[in-house]
């Protein structure tokens, strides 16, 4: 008796090459990352300092921890810009490729408007146009089995979370339509 | 033997149809999360949470636990047959698993690493089996002060024993802190960073921010790699499985020692990662042959499953006890507990009984029940990785969503699930890690909350954290390691000091 | 207070003719939202609601529950007041619909919602340790003497236990450190583990350490003792706990549990509404839960529920601003 083997192959057409040019290093963006928590954590520490600050009677008032935590916060960053500055290293290091960078957005730009049509069309028309379109559009997947797939597979989710589960999600006017 | 008595009705409650149904379906769904690339245990678990929020928490933490221990075996399937290690953890498994299954022996070493990875949670969960007892009987002394104490250990420990750069844990722990604040102040009733938004009343969710911290973001970095793969996908048959078993007692010292490891490094939050490295170490350490590992000998297999799966169920025993999760999935599955109305802590063991042996009773079945599943169906989950990945992404960007939306019934949340989607991506790059950041967005409020109540309690002195020998050793224990870099290093020199005047002398 | 009067005149008409034309019925699963966490009263009550509903058939379409506990329950308030016109959304409302909007400035007035029904009313007792004093006088007694003020434990901050709390200090004399936990469930285990000395939670959230022997009841909030009389510890019933004026103590409070759809329904949706409570009160689910819990059974309606509910809110205003809690 011998073990049957399945052989399973699965190329990548469209992987980033190697030799794409970096669009920028890690450094830029751990010094603009730090800058960014620096102005986060002033504005949240403003705000507790307007919600209080002190001790009163009954120990540390609400604004208490979260404005030395903020204090913590600023500082711990601004002691990242300095580090990030002085590293070499850092400055070396590629953030991402162009090519890189085009493969995330393919994945990144259809998510946000998938976000976008799930609060007109509800989760089940959107995610339909999500799988169908991705698969389309950027697995170059034959249109039937892009649309087919994405019917079942929002299909399966809708029995299961709705009708099964009782898991209420948000809905648009097609499922209005048949009653939902 | 109160134990045994507890085990044996943990196992009554679980075994009714529906939910050993719900166990076979958690346990496929789990190994299905586990093969695919973009996903893995915590993202999986995750992802699936909501559907147990219409369940009661017995049936939801016995889906939830199965879905884990699918992950973790379907880990090992992508790791041995592919090269692909679903997991950090999973990266030792590859040395001697791939290699193996190279050499035409995929099945034998399939059959080894689930069969380890059984051995490894049995082990652990012996463990949790006779040490929750002893927890419940000491969890009445916990009052605000000890649990203040115990999560400031845990946050020290971070700091102290991390190993990325200080600053960045102090920038990831302080901000998830600050953002687990956000809302109502449970002490006061005061609204506070809400900036009159009506959407941020209800605070930033933990959950929400995990399912984007790493489903929306591993999505974005799988992106940027080469997704092509080729490998073999083998059967397993009954042959196979005898024969790997029958020369199971010879390697019973690897299981052990892997076993031991495991269970330390869980309980104490070392975690998996660092226990299967280590389990896999230590076997070529101690091995008669340590040139042949890496070229496939079995051991190295046995050693680092065995090891990372009994890390990871011990590590349930911190959250459970003291509602600390001693790894990512173990905070996931504590703010699951959460969300069905569960206080996490060693109150858990005395107020609801049958939920933490209907659990650990649901770990031994579990196991038993997923070791048959994997070893019979083994090519159904490797083809899976057939599907392209264009098919696959946008489906976990759906699980997600569905997931983000349904914890709060919020379309906000969809919104913040992106927002943390591309916060977890950039900060992945920039080497601030992830783990201290969820940490603190867990735990922040209630270790807020704890040492609020215990200020009001003692009138504002804070000698209350060395009040008694209990909490006054963990609050020391949590400075000491808060320190720990520096009293090391302090100790090196000394020790360097000492050295040189041995050998003058 | 015109819509109110307008609402009252519509619901009194419906009622009179209600079996006429309660001919509208939900389409779509109906959300009990809870302004607690899972667990608290408020989730038992809505899950009893859900299984009496279920099990004897009294609507066709299933009945959810939707936790929105964030923010004390604030969350739970602005979603019911942003589903205006929304007939598949009850809310579960106690008194935090009167507390919420003065001690954190939520921009809330129940008088936006639709009230439905008042279903129960919610006691309050005055627990301590099994070990500590035994009577509410001894209790009072000891609190005085204490060189640290007695630690009290109660649910959230500026709410009914802390309200009871400042109340009880204005009686007495006494000193106490209010100690808010994040529910009922927990104030009672650290009584139990002696980290706080008492405790003000409703019957429910005491029920089991009481039954286990760890708590002693001293004494109810109400004018007459609690009426069910079968044992629920191996001595005593909850007829058995006196009143606090029996006891030198003169405090009353009721909290009420109260059903509420989103403003804007239409009054053949709000008389589902109504006809299906009122069944639901009759269910033996519903009397079963009552005594578990040692709730005050009561339905309001209509004219009568709307009297009841301005009443509440000024008496609840009153002592919300007498205990100092409303927010500049």
């Amino acid at each position: 008796m011998s073990d049957t083997e399945i052989e399973i192959v699965v190329d990548d057409p469209t992987a980033p090459e190697a030799d794409s040019p970096a669009i920028t290093s890690i450094r830029v963006v751990d010094v603009t990352v730090s800058l960014l928590l620096v102005a986060l954590a002033l504005t949240l520490g403003y705000d507790n300092w307007r919600t209080g600050i002190a001790w009163d009677a009954t120990g540390p008032q609400a604004g208490y921890f979260p404005f030395y935590l903020s204090v913590i916060l600023a500082g711990a960053s601004l002691y990242g810009v300095v580090v990030a500055f002085l590293s070499r290293q850092e400055a070396s290091e590629t953030f991402v490729t162009r090519a890189q960078f085009r493969r995330v957005m393919q994945v990144f730009v259809p998510t946000l408007l998938f976000c976008l049509a799930m609060q007109f069309l509800g989760l089940y028309v959107a995610s339909f146009l999500l799988i169908a379109g991705f698969m389309r559009m950027v697995g170059r997947i034959a249109l039937w089995k892009s649309l087919l797939t994405a019917f079942l597979f929002t299909a399966i989710m809708f029995v299961t979370f709705d009708i099964a589960f009782d898991v209420i999600m948000p809905k648009g006017p097609l499922e209005a339509a048949f009653g939902y | 033997m109160e134990a045994f008595g507890l085990l044996m009705h943990g196992f009554a409650v679980l075994l009714t149809w529906k939910t050993l149904v719900l166990m076979m379906v958690g346990l496929v769904l789990g190994i299905f999360v586990g093969v695919l690339p973009g996903l893995g245990g915590p993202n999986g678990v995750a992802i699936l949470l909501p559907l147990t929020f219409s369940m009661d928490p017995t049936s939801a933490i016995v889906m939830l636990s199965c879905i884990y221990w699918g992950a973790l075996f379907g880990g090992a399937i992508t790791s041995i047959l592919f090269n692909i290690p679903g997991e950090a953890w999973s990266v030792a498994t590859t040395f001697d698993g791939y290699p193996m299954a190279q050499q035409g022996r995929a099945a034998e070493a399939l059959t080894a690493a689930f069969t380890s990875s059984f051995i490894g949670s049995l082990v652990a969960v012996l463990l949790i089996t006779f040490l929750a007892p002893m927890i419940s009987s000491f969890a009445l002394k916990f009052g605000p002060p000890e649990f203040f104490a115990v999560y400031l250990l845990t946050f020290c420990s971070f700091v102290g024993l991390g190993r990325e750069a200080k600053h960045k844990t102090v920038i990831s722990m302080s901000l998830g802190l600050l953002l687990a604040g956000v809302g109502m102040d449970t002490v006061s009733g005061q609204l506070r960073m809400t900036f009159g938004s009506g959407e941020l009343l209800r605070g930033i969710n933990f959950l929400v921010a995990v399912i984007g911290l790493f489903g929306i973001s591993e999505i974005l970095l799988t992106m940027e790699e080469r997704l092509a793969l080729r490998g073999h996908a083998a059967a397993i048959s009954l042959r196979v499985v005898l024969s790997v078993w029958k020369d199971l007692p010879k390697y019973w010292v690897t299981l052990l020692r892997s076993s031991f490891i495991g269970c330390w490094l869980g309980i104490t939050p070392g975690g998996a990662i660092a226990a299967s490295f280590m389990g896999y170490n230590l076997a070529k350490r101690f091995s008669k042959d340590p040139e042949g590992f890496g070229k496939g000998r079995i051991e190295g297999v046995f050693a680092p499953e065995t090891a990372a799966h009994a890390s990871g169920t011990a590590a349930l025993l911190p959250m459970l006890a003291l509602g600390i999760p001693g790894s990512g999935t173990a905070a996931i599955l504590l703010g699951g507990l959460m969300v069905w109305g569960l206080n996490p802590g060693p109150l858990l063991f005395v107020e609801h009984k049958d939920f933490v042996w209907g659990l650990i009773a649901s770990m031994y079945l579990g196991n038993v029940v997923g070791l048959v599943l994997v070893l019979t169906t083994v090519p159904i989950f490797a083809s899976i990785l057939r599907v392209p990945f264009a098919a696959v992404a946008p489906m976990i960007v759906v699980s997600c969503a569905i997931g983000a939306y349904s914890i709060q019934n919020a379309m906000f949340d969809i919104w913040l699930m992106l927002g943390f989607g591309v916060v977890g991506y950039v900060f992945k790059k920039i080497g601030i890690p992830l783990a201290p950041f969820t940490l603190a967005l867990v735990l922040g409020n209630r270790a807020e909350d704890a040492f609020r109540l215990s200020m009001i309690g003692s009138g504002g002195d804070m000698k209350v954290f060395w009040s008694n020998g209990l909490v006054g050793s963990i609050t020391t224990l949590a400075i000491v390691l808060l320190f720990w870099p520096v009293i090391d290093k302090a100790f090196g020199s000394m020790g360097r000091l000492w050295r040189p005047a041995k050998a003058a002398g | 207070m015109q819509n109110i009067l307008k609402a009252a005149a519509a619901l009194t008409g419906l009622l009179a003719s209600a079996p006429a034309i309660a001919a509208w019925e939900p389409t779509k699963p109906v959300e009990i939202v809870v302004a607690a966490g899972a667990g608290g009263a408020s989730d038992q009550m809505a899950r009893m609601m859900q299984a009496a509903i279920q099990k004897n058939n009294l609507m066709k379409q299933p009945m959810v529950v939707s936790l929105k506990g964030g923010a004390s329950g604030a969350e739970a308030l602005i979603y019911m007041k942003s589903s205006e016109g929304d007939p598949n959304k009850v809310l579960i409302a106690y008194s935090l619909i009167y507390m919420l909007p003065l001690s954190a400035k939520i921009p809330f007035n129940w008088r936006e919602l639709t009230p439905v029904s008042v279903v129960a009313l919610d006691q309050f007792v005055l627990w301590d340790n099994a070990a500590g004093p035994k009577t509410v006088k001894e209790f009072i007694a000891a609190a005085k003497a204490a060189s640290s003020p007695f630690k009290m434990g109660g649910t959230g901050s500026k709410r009914e236990d802390h309200v009871l709390t400042v109340f009880m200090e204005q009686k007495t004399g006494a000193k106490f450190s209010y100690l808010p936990y994040k529910s009922g469930g927990e104030a009672a285990t650290q009584l139990v583990g002696n980290h706080s000395e008492s405790n003000v939670n409703n019957p429910s959230e005491n029920l089991e350490v009481w039954r286990a022997g760890q708590v002693r009841a001293l004494c109810v909030f109400d004018k007459e003792r609690i009426s069910y009389k079968t044992k629920v510890t191996e001595t005593q019933s909850w007829n058995d706990i006196p009143t606090c004026k029996e006891e030198g103590l003169d405090i009353q409070y009721l909290m009420l549990r109260a059903m509420f759809l989103p403003g804007k329904v239409t009054p053949e949706q709000q008389a589902f509404y109504v006809d299906l409570f009122q069944k639901v009160t009759q269910t033996a689910e519903y009397k079963d839960y009552m005594e578990k819990q040692a709730l005050k059974p009561i339905f309001l309606t209509g004219n009568d529920m709307l009297k009841f509910l301005e009443e509440d809110d000024a008496l609840n205003k009153s002592l919300m601003t007498e205990a100092g809690f409303v927010a500049k």
